[in-house]
């Protein structure tokens, strides 16, 4: 288990290097700081300070590594748009996407699994067919014209939702919720569900496809033969043997689930990352970008890993087939 | 990713569904290409006619019969814009599909028959792409050659970065398919017999080889075809994509959105309603094409 | 005394667009308390199909058509599935083929005992663990204790059966049905299994319906045998008469066909031709086309199951009746 660990740590730290380096490129390569940074009227001393603080003067290679160093310690450089420092402006940003973010992971968990353990089971039956058509649309529309229908109807028709924005939000000091407040909650349900729409239907149809294979095992019918109760069959023994690959999949649609959240902010005049990374590149404030690109890139990496390391938790032939 | 879609689609709806999506494909694509020769550029500044602006559709209250599905905010007709906005959605689709096709099959040829060390970084290069979904290499490409580009950008050049982003979010699947093809096809009597003649390899490729394997790649790039569109409206919608003045459905609906709020809804339905009618119709058509020239094709991404 | 399981009548159809295919066709027979039933017959001859059909446990499109199953006093034909349920594991236990598909592989040893036991018993995880636990033991496996946390490819074949059969124990049923015990096993893991399989029927006293192709088998383990042909019973019988004097001419070139049994006499005489699918089963007596004995009357006419009393007989037009196999 530490052999197998520790080999997928040090693979991750390379590909997690490379990604950094990529950035590092498009930052020190595309744009240009001075003239973004330096006001009209800048002095011949003020460029020589700031070319001195950008460390512009140094070599690649050195660059590189304050670089580096500077996204260990969280200090991600100066954005050339509104000069404060990235750190901030990602942190400022960052409660938003991530109750977003969880909001539909917790849709999907609370719709598509029941709804996917459910067409496994009676594949036959007409709500799961019903469930099937509807989820066409899922994987079919467009996210923004899933957010535009949404609001078509609860906003603009109905007057139910809010379309933008966060609604009232409580500041803690260090995180800014809108969890806090009732408009807060209201604000949230439009983007949840838009947002949530790929996820639910790929989890309700890999479960129900998974399930079906399942069902057919011996091992399901043995557990049948011995009589185990119906909901224990389907919710623990078959659908552990679900998880593993519908987890995979999940994570590996990190992607397009980061697409779809930018998409989906856009729609919403949510503030969160994804509005500011589509801001950041209107104004070509190339330091955000590369930034931001590194953080999905880690964490989309750091997904696949903690992944990978589970698999032996929930299977327990992985490890032997590894060894 | 969403091609996904097409695959029940098609299997719910059998054969008549292809002949009738086909039909949609066709009829569309004509009324897109057909139209504008003959009206006036709806995007053209000097055709605007502010006074017609906000009419709402025939069938609703202040609805003029002379514009059937109503006019936008600079006094377009939305029949009109659409026409305009899917012919450019078509245009750039196929475009960035024919870059993609053009750099796969060349990096998947390349990788076939050079093989060794050539080969190795490629198909490396693919694996790790094909982490990323198409609508996020996109973006990610799109958004930095636009910040690189800073001021410069014409409408040209937006144009051409929005038909490369596209296009290089797709090449793995052509080269994979290529390269596969070719050492399966490079083992052939036909290709021995070519050697010895005296042939060399790139002439062996694109005389022989080539023509033997476009088929699956074909059908690949139907496939495509849809979620090049989508991708492209995407990027418009966002926009980093498409300018105004070269409007495409993405555009019309990112300019109708800012209408949806005060209650000029068609503005940005009926574009969303004609890409998604258009895309899952071309999705259809190309399953149908896969199931005909190639089952073996029917897996995930 | 009644009998424990008592199945009348049992039919099992395949429908299909034009017509149902027959896959058991009116079979009845009896299980008393604490016997060995044997079932025998090639494969697809309806045997494993007949364990399931009295567990409820067809797999679609197959279905009961007709027929009584009783037991211990009780119909259990057309019970709910939820009571079905309290039927199967408490009850009926199920022996299961192949140990290696039969547990399921994310799944522990130990928890396969408690969830069913707390499926059938309304008692303590702690105490679900112990019977575990006990069950573990009993069935010969060393270190029931880890055998408990253990997932089951850490266990051979053999030990996976010991676990299989020890499920189909561990609610105490009156009965087990055991669908081919020992035929996925390796020759030299089937002797301690089966050895095994008697012991517990001795100590428990549970009835056991022992589905087989194995006449060796049948022969260590059955009090009575039925013997299965394209879905009909052709013979059945206490098993030292029916395997020493059998009566149906399948039975003797089922005996004649089988290594090592006595009747061989060193040389084995396969039936000539194989059983008919389920589409194509001749008209009369199914067996006729094989048949070295086949008259005008065996293709048009089915011969009925009749003999001295209902607990040995055979449907035969010509029964053999030499002593000698």
């Amino acid at each position: 288990m530490f052999r197998y660990a520790s080999a997928r740590i040090a693979q991750t730290v390379v590909v997690l290097l490379a990604i950094a380096f990529i950035g590092f490129l498009l930052v020190s390569n595309l744009g240009d700081p001075l003239a973004s940074l330096l006001p009209p009227d800048a002095t011949p001393q003020d460029r020589a300070a700031l070319i001195a603080t950008l460390h512009l003067d140094q070599p690649v290679a050195m660059r590189f590594l304050t670089f580096l160093k500077g996204l260990l310690v969280g200090d991600f450089g100066i954005s050339y748009r509104s000069h404060e420092p990235v750190a901030a402006l990602i942190w400022e940003r960052l409660p938003a996407t991530v109750e977003l973010a969880f909001a539909s992971l917790a849709i999907t968990l609370l719709v598509g699994v029941p709804l996917g353990v459910y067409c496994g089971i009676r594949p036959r039956s007409a709500l799961a067919k019903a469930v099937m058509f509807v989820s066409i649309a899922g994987v079919t529309l467009p996210t923004f014209v899933v957010g535009i229908l949404l609001i078509a109807v609860f906003s603009v028709k109905l007057g139910l939702l809010p379309s933008f924005g966060r609604g009232q939000t409580v500041d803690l000091g260090f995180w800014k919720t809108g969890l806090l407040t009732a408009s807060g909650w209201r604000a949230l349900v439009l983007p949840a569900i838009t947002l949530s729409l790929f996820q639910v239907t790929f989890v309700i149809r890999m479960i129900r496809t998974q399930l079906m294979e399942v069902g057919h095992s011996e091992f399901i019918r043995f557990a049948r033969a011995r009589g185990v109760e119906a909901r224990r069959i389907w919710f623990v023994h078959a659908l552990k043997n679900t998880l593993l690959p519908v987890i995979t999949v999940l994570a590996l649609q990190f992607g397009n689930i980061i697409a779809f959240s930018v998409v989906t902010e856009n729609v919403f005049a949510w503030p969160g990352l994804g509005s500011l990374f589509l801001q950041s590149i209107q104004t070509a404030d190339m330091p955000v970008i590369s930034v931001y690109l590194i953080i999905i890139g880690a964490i989309f990496m750091m997904l696949n890993l903690l992944v990978e390391l589970s698999y032996p938790l929930i299977d327990q032939r992985v490890l032997r087939e590894r060894a | 990713m969403r091609s996904t879609s097409s695959r029940f689609l098609s299997s719910m709806l059998a054969a008549p569904a292809a002949s009738v999506a086909g039909l949609i494909v066709l009829l569309l694509a004509l009324a897109a290409f057909a139209a504008p020769p003959f009206l006036a550029d709806p995007f053209n500044p000097m055709n605007a006619s502010l006074l017609d602006a906000f009419t709402p559709p025939a069938f609703l209250p202040n609805g003029l019969p002379a514009f059937p599905l109503g006019t936008d905010d600079q006094g377009r007709d939305m029949l009109v814009a659409m026409a305009f906005g899917l012919r450019t959605s078509i245009l750039i689709g196929v475009s960035s599909v024919a870059i993609g096709l053009l750099v796969g099959v060349s990096l998947g040829l390349l990788a076939g028959f050079a093989g060794g060390k050539i080969d190795a970084l490629i198909m490396r290069i693919a694996d790790v792409q094909l982490a990323y979904p198409a609508l996020l290499l996109a973006m990610i490409i799109d958004g930095s050659v636009r910040s690189a580009f800073g001021a410069l950008i014409d409408v040209r050049v937006s144009v051409a970065i929005v038909i490369v982003s596209i296009g290089f979010a797709f090449w793995v699947q052509y080269a994979r398919t290529i390269r596969s093809s070719v050492l399966v096809e490079r083992g052939q009597d036909y290709v021995a017999a070519a050697r010895v003649t005296g042939r060399s390899g790139l002439a062996i490729a694109l005389l022989h080889i080539l023509p033997n394997v476009m088929a699956p790649v074909l059908v690949i790039a139907t496939i495509n075809l849809g979620i090049a569109i989508i991708t492209e409206a995407t990027l418009s919608f966002l926009g980093i994509g498409l300018p105004l003045t070269h409007a495409s459905l993405g555009t019309l609906i990112r300019n109708g959105n800012n209408f949806l709020q005060s209650g000029e809804w068609w503005i940005s339905v009926w574009p969303c309603a004609l890409l998604v009618i258009f895309v899952v119709a071309v999705n259809v058509l190309g399953d149908h094409l896969r199931d005909v020239f190639n089952p073996k094709l029917r897996r995930r991404r | 005394m009644t009998p424990l399981l008592d199945v009348r009548d049992l039919s099992i159809v395949l429908p299909r667009e034009d017509r149902d295919l027959v896959a058991l066709n009116n079979a009845s027979f009896t299980l008393g308390r604490g016997e060995v039933l044997g079932l025998v017959g090639e494969s697809g001859a309806g045997k494993s199909l007949t364990g399931a059909a009295i567990i409820d446990l067809l797999s679609p499109p197959l279905r009961r058509s007709a027929g009584r199953i009783t037991l211990d006093g009780e119909r259990i034909d057309g019970l709910t599935p939820a009571q079905m349920e309290k039927v199967r594991g408490r009850r009926i236990g199920f022996v299961f083929q192949d140990p290696l598909t039969s547990l399921n592989p994310v799944l522990t040893i130990g928890r396969h005992f408690t969830d069913t036991l707390l499926s059938h018993f309304d008692i303590s995880f702690a105490e679900a663990r112990r019977r575990a636990v006990h069950w573990i033991g009993r069935v010969g496996l060393s270190d029931p204790e880890l055998r408990f946390d253990q997932y089951p490819h850490h266990l051979s074949g053999g030990m996976r059966q010991r676990i299989v059969i020890a499920l189909a124990l561990c609610c105490e049923p009156l009965m087990v049905i055991a669908d081919e015990p020992t035929t996925a096993l390796d020759v030299s893991v089937q002797a301690h299994v089966l050895k095994l399989l008697r012991d517990l029927h001795a100590e428990t006293g549970v009835a056991v319906l022992l589905i087989t192709h194995d006449l060796g088998v049948m022969a260590k383990m059955a009090d009575r045998v039925a013997v299965l042909y394209a879905g009909r019973i052709v013979e059945i019988g206490p098993a030292a008469r029916l395997l020493g004097a059998p009566h149906h001419p399948y039975t003797r070139g089922l005996l004649r066909a089988t290594p090592s049994h006595k009747a061989a006499a060193g040389r084995l005489e396969p039936i000539p031709g194989s059983m008919p699918n389920l589409a194509s089963i001749p008209s009369g007596c199914a067996f006729h086309p094989r048949c070295p004995r086949a008259t005008e009357i065996c293709r048009d006419r089915v011969p009925v199951l009749e003999g001295r009393h209902e607990g040995d007989a055979v449907a035969c037009w010509h029964p053999v009746t030499e002593d000698r196999p």
